[in-house]
């Protein structure tokens, strides 16, 4: 993944400079992750020095920063393939817009470690922390953040207009254009934080659970194209049908957010009943890759080829991906959507455990998957198979994210039970669950699970930067 | 043509104008909703609070009164209840204005100070922490931290602790000392009543414990 | 025997459209469902008649 990308064409040179970085911001999160883990069992580790608010910050950020440069990485990969057109319009300037984009995330990170919190001045807003939850980045770099954006999208978009007119281009351009959008709900103040939140929950919800889920089914049928030779008829009916469902359940299922924050209470019914349909797309996502899979291997075995896999991680991730976005998303997302179930678990450990499934099932998993496909391109190999290392970061992480979700929803179903129903919230009813011994043993769990998790990254990372030349070679001879 | 025989089902143009249509049209929905909700959560007025009009999202001047937060029989939940009787913040009533620069300081301060990072406010942010939406009515703050920062009052409790939550450790996982000054800690104290104040929609649930809730099950039970 | 099925808004604000939808099993939420969902209905004959015709 480091050298050799010299054949590929710019547009994929660049996606490959997305991947570099997004792996390595994947890396600081999870340390972020196991750092904070700790805390909930070794309070003053790093008390008043490196607090659980920082650590966290730097972990939650990570994570949406990891995802945004390998979900721009991603479109960089598809965009020869999918347009016909190998050089962006503007490849320049978004070579030049990569490089802005990523001196801003590190002066961001240093700031946030080294400078950590500011006085009680709008100033702290622009220079340091917005302090709001994953909308953390200061307001100079929200500014930032969008310039490149826009110059990412014009390069898309004009090439796109430029070139050939697939569905699956059409329905990213659409996509990205509301995913832009949505960002800019998320960069004013107000001191009402009803209002607040009201706004908040327009970029965190209608980005992971409408325009992000798109992208993700765009993306899986580039992918089972590429990967499995998909037929592009049925892979787009399919997108259409999924664009259609994701946001017809999505966008008013933002309602699930606005149960208890100030917002009126017609807010209980219009939330509930759109936000239960969510689970059905990921559902019909999930049935079409194996069906997909199904019927070429099939045919190829029909007609006495094997394999039909061109890309053995790719194909292994995208399959992960439409069981753990089924799973973390649809089941874990459903079990505390209802007002009548969320009132007792709502910002509980519960939460937790659902949004760890389902950032990791469904978006950690396809963004992986394309990274391996970066790499088939960059060594022009014919066909990529899964070695060893691949096959044990797949386990270890997908095992060790499964294993904190399980931990983290026992701890949910402690902390709900007893400082919810039993002892209605409040101070002493928090820390009498967080005192609880099976409760204790759960974060116990979620820790060693964490770190099984930070294992199979090793071995993932290891793979990313050997698979392609040793295949190479063994193609050759 | 062989048109005739086939299906709808499986035609991409009706797949694709239906979906058009279901995301434009749940896109204005969403607007028109939002649109609905903006009047309700819009921040009410001093007004409004003198005359006992009930808002969403009181008037910032709500720090004045007396806040408590009590079962509902009508719409079977527990709502804020706000005065009659006044309770000045600091034994001191403020003018809309001040009231107004003091929450605005408070929240700036909330935010400035990444509150949501450990603590959740209205039930979102971080799990390390207790929720903060009902803290100014928690019972802590009557006896218990009064006693141990030796102030007489809650607020004066309140801001000695945010001032120096590694001097009052109440368990072993502590608050951190985020340098918060006097003023900006009196600013987050007006931050909490008010938030206190806001219409929740019985969030949490349970937080003044009756015998009531006990005898009743869902959202409208009565 | 009361069900608390049908409950008149117990909101604080009930002067609003949607308030006004709201009164108890998913009345507000399965209308909104419907109005989405029937137009789906004149599309799919559209697109049937467009088959027909051979486009
Ligand atoms: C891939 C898609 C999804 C991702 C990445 C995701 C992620 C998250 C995250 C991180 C949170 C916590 C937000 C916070 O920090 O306050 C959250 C909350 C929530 N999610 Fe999801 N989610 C997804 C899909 C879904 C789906 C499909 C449903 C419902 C069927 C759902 C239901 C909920 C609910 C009800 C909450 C609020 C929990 C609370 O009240 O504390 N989510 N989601
Ligand atoms: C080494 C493994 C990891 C550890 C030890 C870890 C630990 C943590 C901890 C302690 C929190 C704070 C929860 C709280 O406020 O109580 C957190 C939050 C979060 N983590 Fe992780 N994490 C890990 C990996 C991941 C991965 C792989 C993902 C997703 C791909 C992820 C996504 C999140 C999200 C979305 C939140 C915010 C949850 C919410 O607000 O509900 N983490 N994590
Ligand atoms: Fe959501």
């Amino acid at each position: 993944m480091l050298n050799n990308t010299s054949n590929l064409s710019p547009s994929k040179q660049l996606a490959m400079n997305y991947f570099r970085v997004a792996i390595v911001l994947f890396g600081a999160q999870l340390l972020f992750g196991l750092i904070i883990g700790l805390q909930f069992l070794y309070p003053s580790f790093l008390y008043n020095f490196l607090d659980f608010s920082v650590g966290r910050m730097v972990h939650i950020n990570a994570l949406v920063v990891w995802m945004l440069y390998a979900m721009i990485g991603s479109v960089y990969l598809m965009l020869p393939d999918e347009t016909g057109i190998e050089h962006p319009v503007a490849i320049g300037l978004g070579k030049l817009a990569f490089w802005v984009l990523t001196a801003a995330v590190t002066v961001v990170v240093l700031v946030y470690l080294f400078i950590q919190v500011g006085p009680g001045k709008e100033s702290t807003i622009w220079l340091i922390n917005e302090g709001r939850e994953y909308l953390e980045a200061p307001r100079w770099a929200d500014i930032g953040i969008v310039v490149v954006v826009l110059i990412f999208y014009a390069n898309v978009f004009f090439t796109y207009m430029k070139g050939k007119k697939t569905g699956i281009m059409t329905v990213m351009v659409a996509d990205l254009m509301a995913l832009a959008g949505l960002y800019l709900a998320g960069m004013f103040f107000t001191d009402n934080i009803s209002m607040d939140q009201y706004w908040w929950w327009w970029v965190i919800h209608l980005w992971v659970e409408a325009t992000w889920e798109v992208f993700v089914g765009a993306l899986a049928a580039y992918g089972l194209i590429r990967v499995i030779n998909a037929k592009r008829e049925i892979v787009e009916m399919w997108l259409w049908i999924e664009v259609l469902m994701l946001f017809g359940s999505g966008i008013l299922g933002l309602g699930h957010h606005y149960f208890w924050i100030g917002t009126p209470e017609y807010w209980w019914e219009i939330g509930a009943l759109f936000s239960s349909l969510e689970p059905v797309p990921l559902v019909a996502m999930f049935v079409h890759v194996l069906y997909d899979w199904g019927k070429e291997q099939g045919q190829h075995q029909a007609e006495g080829k094997g394999s039909s896999i061109k890309n053995g991680p790719t194909m292994a991730w995208i399959s992960i991906n439409a069981f753990g976005n089924f799973l973390g998303a649809g089941i874990w997302g459903f079990f505390h959507t209802l007002p009548q179930v969320n009132i007792y678990t709502h910002g509980s450990q519960f939460t937790a455990a659902h949004g760890h499934l389902a950032f990791f099932g469904a978006y950690a998993t396809i963004l992986i998957g394309m990274m391996y496909l970066g790499i088939q391109d960059a060594y022009g190999l014919k066909r990529l198979k899964a070695t060893f290392k691949s096959k044990m970061a797949i386990f270890l992480i997908t095992f060790g994210v499964l294993g904190m979700t399980v931990a983290l929803t026992i701890a949910g179903y402690e902390q709900v039970l007893v400082e919810r129903a039993e002892l209605g919230a409040g101070w002493q009813a928090f820390f009498t669950a967080q005192n609880l011994p099976w409760y204790v043993q759960a974060q116990v769990w979620r820790e060693i699970m964490g770190v099984v998790t930070f294992v199979g990254f090793v071995y993932l990372v290891w793979d990313l930067l050997t698979i392609g030349k040793v295949q190479a070679k063994a193609e050759q001879a | 043509m062989a048109g005739k025989k086939a299906s709808v089902w499986t035609s991409i143009s009706f797949w694709r104008r239906s979906a058009a249509w279901v995301t434009g049209f749940a896109t204005i929905l969403l607007i028109w909703l939002t649109f609905d909700t903006m009047a309700q959560i819009r921040m009410g007025t001093d007004k409004e609070l003198q005359e006992g009009v009930k808002r969403r999202i009181p008037a910032p001047t709500v720090i004045n009164y007396k806040i408590d937060y009590k079962y509902d029989e009508k719409r079977g939940l527990e709502a804020p209840v706000i005065g009659p009787e006044k309770q000045p913040l600091f034994g001191k009533e403020l003018s809309p204005k001040e009231a107004a620069a003091l929450l605005h300081l408070g929240k700036l301060t909330s935010q400035a100070k990444n509150c949501m990072d450990c603590h959740t406010l209205l039930g979102n942010g971080a799990y390390y922490a207790p929720d903060l939406t009902k803290a100014w009515l928690d019972p802590m703050w009557e006896k218990t931290m009064p006693a141990m920062t030796g102030k007489k009052t809650k607020e004066e409790a309140m801001v000695e602790f945010l001032m120096h939550p590694d001097k009052y450790p109440t368990h072993a996982r502590m608050m951190p000392n985020l340098g918060i000054t006097e003023q900006e800690a009196k600013g987050l104290v007006a931050f909490l009543k008010h938030m206190s104040s806001i219409d929740t929609n019985g969030y949490p649930r349970g937080f003044s414990k009756t015998i009531k809730e006990f005898q009743t099950g869902g959202t409208y039970a009565k | 025997m009361n069900f608390h099925m049908f409950e008149q808004c117990t909101d604080i604000t009930c002067n609003s459209f949607f308030a006004w939808l709201n009164q108890g099993p998913l009345t507000l939420t399965i209308f909104l469902h419907t109005v989405i969902i029937l137009p789906m209905i004149w599309i799919y004959f559209s697109e049937k008649k467009k088959l027909e015709r051979g486009e």
